[in-house]
């Protein structure tokens, strides 16, 4: 299909219909610049992780190699099951800060313009810098920080505490305050759907708020909690910023892991195959979203 | 009116949530304007000295500029790419149409490192040689998909209907998209290119890899951060923030603007 031959441009255009010719011309640009620019790089790195270094030079290969390194040898399986944990912290705890904006939004706020007021009052922090929100962290829980400052003039602590940067949890911190704007989206666009007809009805026949809560609205935003989830997942799955600013020495992150291997080490063979392992993880994570949707979700 | 939305207890943790996520930034704005050395408190009293230090550095204002270079190349690729996708995609029917657009999506869901490496590998097998220019390829590449939506979304509400009768009455397929199309799906277009620049403004694992002796802004600051955080990073994040801040709600709302005119 795509202009393989070099004689393709004349030579095929002249035979298509009009018609052909009109999707060639809008198709084709595109198709053709996502094979050279995204497939080609791809399996590229699929070739590579196959290969391995040798006094600095790539030699190409097929061993398994580099995959049973990944998950046989401490730092790298140690980091990705890490990575995985924090994302999973902080897609739940994205998800239940996000819930009760989501409420408010779709059932409390009734008129256009508050609701689009409140809308644009979320969506601006996620848009705002990313480092900067983490960088924003670091001031925050750092010794000389507000949270310290505020301590020590309240005579609560003597000297500054250090507890609370360079650690997991403050990577988990940041990564939900970072991406709760965009769980509240997700969730609100599931809340949004729900027939105002369907809750008065259940009012009209006595039940609670709570009963409403848990037997029609909850199982109704499950499609957006989990299409929000699996991408807060992603995203902190894949963060090399929260860890690097902000996370201790037991802090290991994947994605700092894969840069320290291009930059230092320069082990490109190594880091192509831990981006394999993580294109797949993916695709897994998306095929078990799906079928998860398809188990839980209530028709209407 | 309904008892679901109006408890205390969920107003009251919705206006927590809304402080947690404007707290911090609210913070950094005010002690952007602080006189004294400290990142944190006290605060001393107002002053600009920051700002003027931060348009007084020469890397800093260097870094504005080729991060300005690489949003402007950044639109420049993923729109033209995007719209033109958009339109094949709303109009015509082809083997691997579902497979495509998963494809194009895929630097959206995979982490940035992956693209970045993918991409990396690519460049050195070629022999090309780093620059703003790769990271521009880069960006752009990846940013596709947002022009992608926006614009496909927007010609979904349209209908062909308008299309279908311009050809009617004669007019040709780049007639029809300049007269036609695009004046109808503006909105979407700038606010597409609005939504990308600011991405791209702020983006750093594709950058990162990619980056030749060139640094963009976000670069800067974070080799900046990664020694020690200094009131500087504040003036620089404010105007970070009050830039994206204002690209987006633009964005949005010449994106929305359009579909109203519409309905």
């Amino acid at each position: 299909m795509l202009a393989s031959s070099r004689g393709f441009p004349r030579a095929t255009f002249a035979r298509m219909s009009p018609q052909m010719r009109l999707k060639a011309i809008w198709l084709l640009p595109p198709a053709a610049w996502f094979v050279v620019f995204l497939l080609v790089p791809y399996l590229i790195t699929a070739t590579y992780s196959f290969g391995h270094m040798q006094s600095y030079r790539y030699v190409p290969g097929f061993s398994l190699a580099n995959y049973a390194r990944i998950f046989t040898t401490a730092p790298y399986s140690g980091a990705i099951a890490q990575s995985a944990e924090i994302g999973l912290l902080t897609a739940v705890f994205s998800s239940i800060l996000a819930y009760p904006v989501a409420m408010v939004m779709a059932f409390r706020v009734t008129r256009a313009a508050a609701r689009s007021a409140l809308y644009l009052l979320v969506i601006l922090p996620w848009w705002a810098s990313y480092l900067v929100k983490a960088y924003a962290w670091k001031t925050i829980l750092g010794p000389h920080g507000i949270l310290n400052s505020l301590l020590l003039s309240l005579h609560v602590v003597e000297s500054p505490i250090t507890i609370l940067l360079y650690n997991t949890a403050s990577v988990v911190l940041t990564l939900t305050y970072i991406f709760t704007p965009f769980a509240v989206l997700s969730i609100y666009a599931s809340l949004e759907r729900i027939p105002a007809s369907l809750l008065e009805a259940a009012e009209d026949l006595g039940a609670g708020g709570m009963e409403i809560f848990w037997r029609i609205i909850l199982p109704l935003s499950v499609p957006g909690l989990l299409a929000g989830g699996v991408i807060t997942f992603a995203l902190g799955f894949g963060d090399f910023v929260a860890p690097a600013l902000l996370g201790g020495a037991d802090t290991l992150m994947i994605s700092t892991i894969m840069i320290n291997l291009l930059g230092v080490a320069n082990d490109r063979p190594l880091a192509s195959a831990i981006g394999i392992i993580i294109v797949i993880l993916a695709f897994l994570l998306i095929g078990v979203m799906g079928w998860a949707e398809r188990r839980v979700t209530v028709r209407i | 009116m309904r008892a679901i939305g109006s408890s205390r207890a969920l107003l009251a943790a919705c206006v927590l949530v809304m402080l947690f996520l404007y707290l911090p930034l609210f913070v950094m704005v005010v002690m952007s304007f602080n006189a004294g050395d400290s990142v944190g408190l006290p605060f001393t009293g107002f002053s600009l000295a920051w700002y003027a230090r931060l348009f007084g550095n020469a890397q800093i204002m260097h870094a504005i500029i080729n991060s300005l270079i690489v949003a402007v190349g950044t639109v420049a690729i993923s729109l033209p790419l995007g719209v033109m996708a958009a339109v094949g995609l709303d109009r015509y029917e082809f083997p691997g149409k579902a497979v495509f657009r998963r494809i194009v999506l895929l630097p959206l869901i995979l982490p940035g490192v992956i693209t970045g490496v993918s991409l990396l590998n690519f460049y050195i097998i070629n022999g090309v040689r780093l620059s703003l220019a790769t990271i521009i390829f880069g960006q752009g590449t990846a940013l596709v998909c947002v022009s992608l939506t926006e614009v496909f979304a927007r010609l979904q509400q349209l209908g062909r209907s308008q299309y279908e009768a311009a050809q009617d009455l004669g007019a040709g397929e780049s007639e029809c998209f300049f007269r036609v199309i695009l004046p109808n799906i503006s909105g979407a277009v700038v606010g597409a290119a609005l939504i990308s620049a600011s991405i791209s403004l702020d983006e750093i694992a594709v950058t990162y890899l990619l980056t030749g002796r060139q640094n963009t802004l976000p670069m800067v600051i974070w080799s900046l951060l990664r020694r020690e955080a200094t009131p500087l990073v504040n003036a620089a994040g404010t105007l970070m923030v009050v830039a994206t801040a204002i690209l987006v709600t633009l964005g949005l709302r010449l994106s929305r603007s359009g579909a109203e005119a519409a309905e």
